[in-house]
């Protein structure tokens, strides 16, 4: 069942690796958050706990808190945070710079689609190692996740706008997130509280300077923040 | 009394928020400056102040980093200081230094979770933290080149980080049945864990971290940072920050050595410690900005400790006695620039003429940090340089010592030029004369005073520090 929502998710990719529309990308986070959030929910549903009784009285919750406190936390983490709250405030940056389109990718969007399926399927290929160490791992998480992070970073190199940019690292964090779901063991608590406030402000800070650097120079292009450098420098 | 340090901040920032005084922004850094020196002094003499303060699981100092902690409070307190004269010079409104101030006591505070966190989740935490929180200081003169360099600085960094919280799920892998990030329980077992996994998660942690560190070759977004931040803040993540982040990577390599496959490891950190020299030394020799030149002295400096770390042994303590030398002397050479910055008013080296005649005093500190960053003796920089030499020596490594001495010679050279036409050329355009008070001196004074210091006498108490501090690398 999990193998479905994850498929959907490098497939998602492969989407925002194929259009121009910001808007699109924007919408496609959305996408990401919730099929992370049903994911994780599969994945819940697998446990012994995890089902009507475990919040039928009050003994049954107390017994059953770190089980709860846990998968509270995911809901904030996928459908608050993910699906909701960054996208609103991308949105917000995107109508205040008025940046609708990234148009002038460095490579054509034919190449893109094909680059990004032949990443995504070395992800499939990887899952399908059948080696002593991937025996540790959910190796269907684990190749879609890196084809996830390596289409991400990817996408940051060729994109023209710095909100592409920041678009990149959000899907490059989600892969992240997938990643960490490949581990059957979970992070304590307080981690994964500090990983998802410094994400949350690192995406905060990132979109406060592309209205900066909108305000600035009038437009998005990365090629304006090329200036600095070490030969024929003025300041 | 750890726990002092950590809280501080928080109730500084709350009480700054609610009264919103001009003079309590210099009060509170100031005196978070004093207490983190107070607090650092204690634990590097293992005394216990107020026990009921002390650390938490979370926190806590052992050998190895509280020498990372006090080199921290040394370059913060003379920061501290020099930051009231430099506030004092720069007419700037009310509020800006207000957040200023809050954002200087997040960065100091995260630099300080970070190294003292006894839980490698935890320090990735706060190591993002120093990221933001250092990048509105970058910000801070909002100029169309401060925004480029804040905007490459988070960039580049958060992207790094991320791949540093790849290597931690890596870890985890390779941890096996055991569940936990404790550094103490990571040593313990690490002769169970799957190589394959670790070997792997220190390529991704190396590179992640090695981002913010600034060794070559993720190393660009340093020397934008460096030179658009004021200079108290650039000798703050020249001094400090580059430390915490080489604390996490020595605390993974340490978990590499304690499961016998160091030596991968040693030579992913040797690479990337000679490419930093080698990077360094292709830039600075025409460098034409002295603050950029500085950062690129960082990055070779970095480069040194990495291949210090690689080398093990002998080659371990010179790299922490490179740390504090170079800590102490980077600092004083950034305040020392900021100087430079405010008389001239620009940061290009052919504008600069006659430094010695327009200040007298900021000229000698100019030329004097640059001995001491030269590894001249008496400078303590001079005997880790020596040691790290003798080390390779002794384990055969004859091509690379010739060619670290190579690369040092270049640098030093590019670094020499720059220095010796600012300071001894005759002055050729008239300046309108800025006398500094004693603040914008005396941090410098003191630091170069205890860098050259211990490159003569050493005492015992800090040797036995020191060796305690690199025992099991």
């Amino acid at each position: 069942m999990e193998n479905i929502f994850i498929i959907l998710l490098g497939l998602s990719m492969i989407y925002i690796a194929a259009t121009s529309r910001l808007a699109a990308h924007v919408n496609m986070l959305i996408v990401q958050g919730w099929l992370l959030f049903f994911v994780c929910l599969t994945g819940f549903a697998k446990e012994p706990w995890f089902n009507w009784s475990m919040v039928s009285g009050s003994g049954a919750i107390m017994a059953n808190i770190p089980h709860i406190v846990g998968f509270l936390f995911v809901i904030v983490e996928t459908l608050v945070v993910k699906a909701f709250i960054i996208p609103l405030f991308l949105k917000k940056v995107v109508k205040k710079t008025n940046a609708h389109r990234d148009t002038e990718a460095n490579i054509p969007h034919f190449y893109c689609l094909f680059i990004s399926s032949v990443i995504l399927f070395a992800g499939f290929l990887i899952a399908n190692i059948d080696a002593p160490q991937f025996k540790l791992i959910d190796s269907m998480y684990f190749g879609v996740s890196i084809a996830i992070i390596i289409t991400s970073l990817w996408l940051i190199t060729i994109k023209h706008k710095v909100l592409s940019n920041v678009i990149g690292f959000i899907t490059m964090e989600n892969g992240i997130f997938l990643l960490s779901l490949s581990v059957a063991k979970e992070m304590p608590i307080i981690v994964n509280l500090g990983v998802l406030l410094d994400i949350f402000i690192a995406v905060f800070i990132l979109g406060m300077l592309v209205r900066e650097i909108n305000n600035e120079f009038d437009d998005l292009e990365v090629s304006h923040l090329s200036d600095l450098k070490d030969y024929e420098y003025n300041d | 009394m750890i726990n002092l340090i950590l809280l501080f901040p928080l109730f500084a920032c709350l009480i700054l928020a609610i009264f919103k005084k001009k003079f309590l922004n210099n009060l509170m850094v100031n005196l978070y400056a004093v207490l983190h020196f107070i607090v650092a002094t204690a634990a590097c003499l293992n005394i216990e102040l107020l026990p009921m303060w002390s650390g938490n699981r979370f926190f806590a100092a052992d050998n190895t980093n509280k020498i990372f902690l006090m080199v921290m409070s040394i370059v913060f307190l003379a920061t501290a200081i020099y930051n009231n004269g430099y506030i004092k010079n720069n007419e700037e409104l009310t509020k800006k230094i207000r957040h200023y101030t809050y954002m200087i006591l997040f960065f100091v505070f995260s630099m300080t979770g970070a190294v003292l966190s006894t839980n490698l989740g935890i320090t990735w935490v706060f190591i993002e933290g120093t990221t933001l929180a250092s990048a509105y200081l970058i910000y801070f003169h909002k100029t169309k080149h401060s925004i480029e360099a804040a905007w490459k600085y988070v960039f580049i960094c958060s992207i790094g980080i991320a791949l540093a919280f790849v290597g931690i799920i890596l870890l985890t892998i390779a941890t096996g049945n055991l569940n936990t990030l404790f550094y103490k329980e990571l040593y313990v077992n690490a002769q169970l864990f799957n190589p394959f996994w670790l070997k792997l998660s220190f390529v991704f942690i190396l590179f992640g971290i090695g981002t913010k560190m600034g060794l070559a070759p993720v190393h660009f977004w340093l020397p934008d940072a460096h030179a658009e931040a004021p200079s108290p803040i650039s000798a703050l993540l020249s001094a400090t920050l580059l430390n915490s982040a080489f604390l996490m990577i020595l605390n993974v390599f340490r978990i590499t050595v304690f499961a016998g496959c160091d030596g991968y490891a040693r030579i992913m950190l040797m690479t990337m410690g000679f490419l930093s020299l080698f990077v360094t030394a292709v830039f600075v020799y025409h460098i034409n900005n002295y603050k950029r030149m500085l950062a690129y002295s960082s990055i070779e400096n970095m480069g040194i400790l990495a291949i210090g770390t690689a080398l093990g042994g002998i080659g371990m303590l010179a790299a922490i006695i490179h740390l504090i030398g170079h800590s102490l002397i980077k600092a004083s050479f950034f305040l020392t620039a900021g100087n430079i910055l405010e008389l001239y008013g620009t940061k290009k080296i052919k504008s600069v003429n006659g430094l010695l005649e327009t200040d007298r005093k900021t000229g000698w500190l100019w030329v004097l940090s640059f001995a001491g960053i030269a590894a001249f003796p008496p400078s303590v920089l001079f005997i880790s340089e020596f040691l790290m030499i003798k080390s390779m020596f002794l384990k055969g490594h004859y091509i690379l010592s010739v060619l670290f001495l190579l690369l040092l010679t270049i640098v030093i050279y590019g670094l020499g030029k720059a220095v010796i036409r600012m300071t001894f050329s005759s002055k050729t355009e008239e300046t309108t004369p800025i006398s500094f008070g004693w603040n914008m001196y005396l941090p410098q004074i003191v630091m170069l005073f205890l860098a050259f210091l211990t490159g003569i006498y050493m005492p015992q108490s800090l040797t036995r520090i020191l060796l305690a501090g690199v025992a099991g690398f």
